[in-house]
């Protein structure tokens, strides 16, 4: 028989040096050490001990000290700048330590000795300009951990949504949209769902397209012509999608509790709802990769860097989802592993 | 000229779809010592169908009921019923649609709009239609606004504003599919739709409005990452605007320019297209919500719920967002009367409003 393990820890990582991922990390150690669930930083620890706030810290060696550590200090995977990180101000020279730290959180997830990783914001423009030539983060995850492909889904308390279409002007999302590409996202949502976040049956609520989900084609076709058939699809295959629901309705608290995720269309039908009804503490959470991923979904910040001001709701909320998302697949893993 | 100058705004209050909480809202607003104390009531309905909304609402309103051609009395202070005795209750099913309804709903409004029309109330007021209603009696019916300009022969532009407390929502496009918004986002438009929300929010009271404008791609377009509408179109016309003296910033990411505005950063906010404002507005106050007709020579407001056919004649419809709106257009009224050109309320209008 095997004993209840210790979870693993959560890889956090550096994120955009001049932005606010230090303090951030800092400020959710102060709000989780005593409760959990524990996570180390990979980062320069001189960095960080010289920030504002700073609580004691210690480098450890390997993630596997970082349990025994969290309780009285935040633990560092030192992973030293060339030079230091001034607030606000984002220096391409940091870019492999920025990138290093993802790499080295992945391949520490990969290998089963972080239960997750959670990504502190980057800028990507500095990035790009070290040569980064990724669409984003989550896309360079992908490739790190050759999943995928990744569907983003936003969470905060009481509401899942995971946007169809994203990053791309609104016009031609609206262009791009087919019943494949809404079935691409809504199935790993749905396979996500039973095995991440311990959803059994999970309840799809997929949004409709146009004002009043095109009050039956009078206000556009696409809801009839796309969006129906893609859930006609999925119910097909076993899955409890319902709709196209009127967007302005369906995330209502009486609607949400209909419904496990919300599969929207485009990018601001997935954000308004979760940024309105919690505006720090939305988690974003990337599915359908090998690892566990989370980040705040909030950018850098750099106007708030060094003022001391930067909320860490976003990045407890991510913390905490990780920890969960991590139990679930260690559960699933090992069904022997179920905490008493 | 003014119905009541120096007094209390005068309210023409239509009642709604007679199928659903029409009549025991109106019923219940008749009694809202609020909505009293704020405004003077015309209500044009059936009282067959009010007393039966009155019995389900558990009030006793008191009236003065007068018919259709009796010339509306000078002293208001006890709420005036015009009765047109055109919709029997027993020929209405409560929760189903009809032509019936429709019709009922629809002569109730173009006698509350004529009274307005004519001078003899400053604001209009309606409990909800029902669109499918409506579209049976009236073919061709589109939305209030455009059968309100038809009706009063209004060529100016107008809106629909959706109002809570302290936030309003504005929109450059509304019922139309999300594909043929793109091409609907020009400065003339954003220009009128900030003039309007700019006249609208002075109309009600707030001396210098502030106005968000939000963006129509993701992340206000990433600076032309996602989109250019933002750089080309939108940007400037928030600039043209700022320069006409109109308190406007933006383009805003569509995702926090709620949350700004909720805070209290902004009065209103202009949004591009029907869900970017309605799905924020819904969460924030789902069931408080004002629709307000703006543009008009005077106030129109509605609460932006339905008919809710689900739960009429039970007594269970709340009164707030009705009760909201009958309170914005009396306070909306009181300048609009001091700024309305005379030339609308000509007694042409009022004899062809009646007509129709």
């Amino acid at each position: 028989m095997t004993l209840p393990s210790q979870p693993l820890p959560l890889a956090l990582t550096m994120g955009e040096p001049a932005g606010i991922g230090g303090e951030i990390a800092i400020l959710a150690w102060g709000l989780l050490h005593a409760t959990g669930p524990a996570f180390f930083l990979i980062d320069d620890a001189d960095r960080i001990a010289a920030l504002p706030g700073a609580p004691p810290i210690i480098r450890i060696a390997a993630p596997e000290e970082a349990g025994a550590v969290f309780p009285t200090a935040l633990p560092v995977l030192h992973r030293p700048l060339p030079h230091p990180a001034i607030p606000g101000l984002p220096d391409p020279a940091h870019a492999p330590r920025v990138l290093g730290a993802i790499e080295e959180a992945t391949t520490l997830a990969m290998a089963g000795r972080v239960g997750g990783v959670v990504t502190n914001p980057i800028q990507k423009a500095s990035l790009t300009a070290a040569g980064f030539r990724h669409p984003g983060h989550t896309e360079y995850l992908a490739e790190l951990t050759g999943g995928g492909p990744p569907v983003m889904m936003l969470a905060c308390e009481g509401l899942r949504t995971v946007p169809v279409t994203i990053h791309e002007p609104l016009a031609q999302a609206i262009a791009r949209l087919t019943p494949e590409l809404i079935l691409s996202i809504a199935i790993p949502t749905a396979a996500a769902l039973a095995r991440d976040f311990g959803i059994a049956a999970p309840r799809l609520a997929v949004a409709g397209l146009n004002p009043h989900a095109g009050e039956a084609g009078t206000m556009g076709l696409e809801d009839i012509q796309i969006v129906a058939p893609a859930i006609a699809a999925l119910r097909a295959a076993g899955i409890a999608a319902t709709g196209p629901w009127p967007p302005d309705t369906m995330f209502t608290p009486k609607a949400r509790q209909s419904y496990d995720a919300a599969i929207c269309m485009y990018h601001d039908q997935a954000l308004i709802p979760v940024k309105t009804i919690d505006m720090a503490g939305g988690v974003n959470v990337t599915l359908n990769l090998p690892i566990i991923r989370t980040s705040p979904d909030h950018g850098t910040a750099l106007d708030l860097a060094g003022t001391g001001r930067a909320d860490p709701s976003s990045l407890v909320a991510a913390l905490r989802l990780a920890a969960r998302l991590a139990a679930h697949r260690a559960v699933e893993k090992d069904p022997a592993c179920v905490s008493p | 000229m003014p119905s009541n100058p120096g007094t209390k705004p005068v309210i023409a209050l239509a009642m709604g779809d007679p199928a659903g909480i029409s009549p025991e809202l109106t019923a219940a607003l008749l009694v809202d010592p609020a909505v009293r104390e704020a405004a003077d009531l015309i209500v044009i309905g059936d009282l067959r169908l009010l007393e039966a909304g009155a019995k389900v609402a558990k009030v006793e309103p008191a009236l003065h009921r007068i018919s259709a051609t009796d010339p509306i009395p000078e002293d208001l202070s006890t709420p005036v019923f015009v009765d047109l005795a055109h919709c029997d209750p027993a020929g209405i099913e409560i929760g189903r649609v009809s032509e019936a309804g429709g019709r009922c709903a629809a002569e109730n409004y173009r006698h509350a709009l004529a009274l307005a029309v004519a001078g003899r109330a400053d604001a209009v007021c309606f409990t909800p239609f029902n669109k499918a209603a409506m579209r049976m009696h009236v073919p061709g019916y589109d939305d209030e606004i455009v059968f309100t300009a038809n009706f009063i022969d209004f060529h100016g532009p107008a809106r629909e504003f959706n109002v809570l407390e302290g936030l309003w929502n504005a929109r450059v496009t509304s019922h139309v599919p999300l594909s043929g918004v793109a091409p609907l986002i020009t400065r003339a438009a954003i220009l009128d739709n900030l003039r309007l929300t700019d006249a609208a929010l002075r109309a009600s009271g707030i001396a210098r409005p502030r106005i968000a404008v939000a963006g129509l791609n993701p992340h206000a377009g990433d600076g032309g990452n996602f989109g250019r509408e933002e750089i080309d179109t939108i940007g400037p016309a928030v600039i043209e605007a700022q320069q006409q003296g109109i308190g406007c910033d933006g383009p805003f990411p569509a995702d926090t320019v709620f949350v700004r505005a909720k805070r209290g950063d902004f009065d209103a906010v202009l949004t591009m297209y029907h869900d970017q404002g309605q799905i924020a507005m819904k969460l924030i106050g789902f069931d408080q919500g004002v629709t307000l007709l703006g543009g008009f020579p005077f106030p129109i407001c509605t609460p932006a719920h339905g008919t809710a056919y689900d739960i009429a004649g039970r007594g269970i419809a709340g009164t707030g967002a009705a009760r909201n709106a009958l309170l914005l257009a009396a306070r909306m009224s009181a300048d609009m009367r001091r700024t309305r050109p005379a030339a609308v309320q000509s007694a042409e209008a009022f004899r062809a409003a009646c007509a129709a």
